[in-house]
């Protein structure tokens, strides 16, 4: 589920893995009463700090989409549909951001990447 | 206590060629510290020095508040340690060598080192001068862990190793700190390794600090941007630190400044001036490595583009100007 935590990304490493929680959680992958692995665990997997992981918990936590209980574990709350349906929104205006990016970098303009990306959405629906 | 190694105004000169001069280096208690540097620059002299295997000229050391070399009874009691090159009798057996160690260290945790012996598959009757480099790796790392230390000191730990063994190593660090939130003051030119899990950076030069910043800082401060119509001859007040410029590559327009403490309403200053800034890019922890490095070495912006080196006003970096032939061993 980490495999794309990626450490030379601008975003520092537990934002990257709070994010992924979150994205996990708006798509039904990570379901309510789940519980993640525990920091020791999941800092061994990924092989970074611990405290980063620790504190993208502690992040999760204070947004409402996890429960910490001490001692038994990092629990995935319930955080309703609404809270999902931004979270989507949200990331979905992440990737637009990135490639307006990668664009202008290219020198291909928000017009050029909409034409683009409606193509593509049209090509995909008369599938 | 905040703070697990405290270095101040740290001088030491070996030889004609080399010299640690004023040198601060200051690890908070918990942090996992990557120490950079470029061979030769200082990394494994500093470290020597902390572990109280040199006597400085000059300033003080404190590890896990006690002073080195006063202290050094306590503070290496409680300190693991693994070297650039191994510190085992080679003529002894693992198991011989393990019990050898755990005599020295009252924490020793035999339970704990058998496990990992295990995990490592470490052979126990082999001599030590018969261990490939992987499993020589592997347990001077167990040595260190084993004895249950508040503070590791892992000189270019990985240094050699493949990456399958390089990964052992590590994991076996990261879950020491997760189980016991020991400090680790770790070195290495492996740079992308440390990237992972460092909290903290410090970056040496020629027996000097250039940086010393928690990695998210590092990795946000240091960005390149490209300035189009930067008007010439126009000098001043920067709004951040200029580490370096150099002009177009011919490629494409504009050229290329280095700068540190980038805010992104930055900008506004170009503007004001006429120019434009096209493009900022994010440096990851070696680009950022590399450009620090190079700013702090004048002849190498001269060398590429035949220019003197510019900077910004009281940045307080990139002032050493050694010429590199006089770079010693470190």
């Amino acid at each position: 589920m980490f495999e794309d935590i990626d450490p030379r990304s601008p975003t520092p490493l537990w934002g990257q893995i709070a994010a992924r929680v979150r994205v996990a959680v708006a798509a039904g992958e990570l379901r309510p009463g789940e519980i993640l692995p525990s920091v020791r665990e999941l800092a061994k997997r990924l092989r970074v700090n611990p405290a980063t992981v620790a504190q993208a918990y502690r992040e999760l936590a204070r947004e409402g989409f996890v429960e910490m209980r001490h001692g038994t574990g990092t629990f995935i709350k319930d955080v309703g549909e609404a809270r999902k349906d931004l979270e989507r929104r949200l990331r979905a205006s992440d990737l637009v951001r990135r490639m307006l990016e990668d664009g202008a970098r290219l020198g291909i303009t928000g017009n050029e990447l909409a034409d683009a990306f409606q193509e593509e959405v049209g090509s995909k629906v008369h599938e | 206590m905040s703070n697990a190694i405290e270095i101040r105004g740290l001088n030491w000169r070996p030889s004609k060629a080399f010299a640690i001069e004023e040198l601060d280096i200051t690890v908070p208690s918990g942090a996992i510290y990557g120490f950079l540097g470029p061979n030769g620059s200082g990394k494994t002299s500093t470290i020597r020095l902390l572990m109280g295997m040199a006597k400085p000229q000059g300033g003080c050391i404190q590890v896990l508040g006690g002073r080195v070399p006063d202290d050094l009874h306590t503070t290496l009691a409680r300190t693991g340690y693994v070297p650039e090159r191994p510190h085992v009798i080679p003529a002894l057996t693992v198991d011989e060598a393990i019990r050898v160690h755990s005599a020295f260290f009252p924490s020793w945790d035999s339970g704990w080192a058998s496990g990992m012996k295990k995990e490592f598959r470490l052979p126990a009757d082999t001599r030590v001068g018969r261990l490939s480099k992987g499993e020589t790796g592997k347990l001077l790392m167990l040595l260190a862990l084993a004895q249950r230390p508040d503070l590791l000191v892992l000189d270019e730990p990985t240094d050699g190793l493949d990456p399958v063994v390089r990964r052992d190593v590590l994991t076996a660090v990261l879950d020491y700190v997760s189980e016991v939130g020991a400090t680790v003051f770790i070195s290495s030119h492996l740079v992308h390794e440390l990237e992972r899990f460092c909290d903290w950076v410090g970056v040496v030069d020629d027996g000097k600090i250039v940086a010393e910043m928690p990695m998210d800082t590092f990795k946000n401060e240091i960005k390149r941007i490209r300035v189009v119509g930067w008007p010439e001859n126009r000098d001043g007040d920067f709004p951040f630190g200029l580490l370096g410029r150099r002009p177009s590559d011919g490629m494409v327009a504009g050229e290329t400044w280095v700068v540190r403490g980038w805010q992104d309403q930055m900008t506004d200053f170009f503007t004001s001036a006429g120019a434009t800034v096209r493009e900022v890019t994010h440096l990851d922890l070696e680009e950022g490595f590399v450009e620090l490095l190079t700013s702090a070495r004048p002849e190498a912006w001269r060398g590429r583009n035949g220019d003197g080196p510019v900077r910004g006003e009281g940045d307080g970096y990139g002032t050493s100007g050694i010429p590199s032939e006089e770079r010693g061993e470190g």
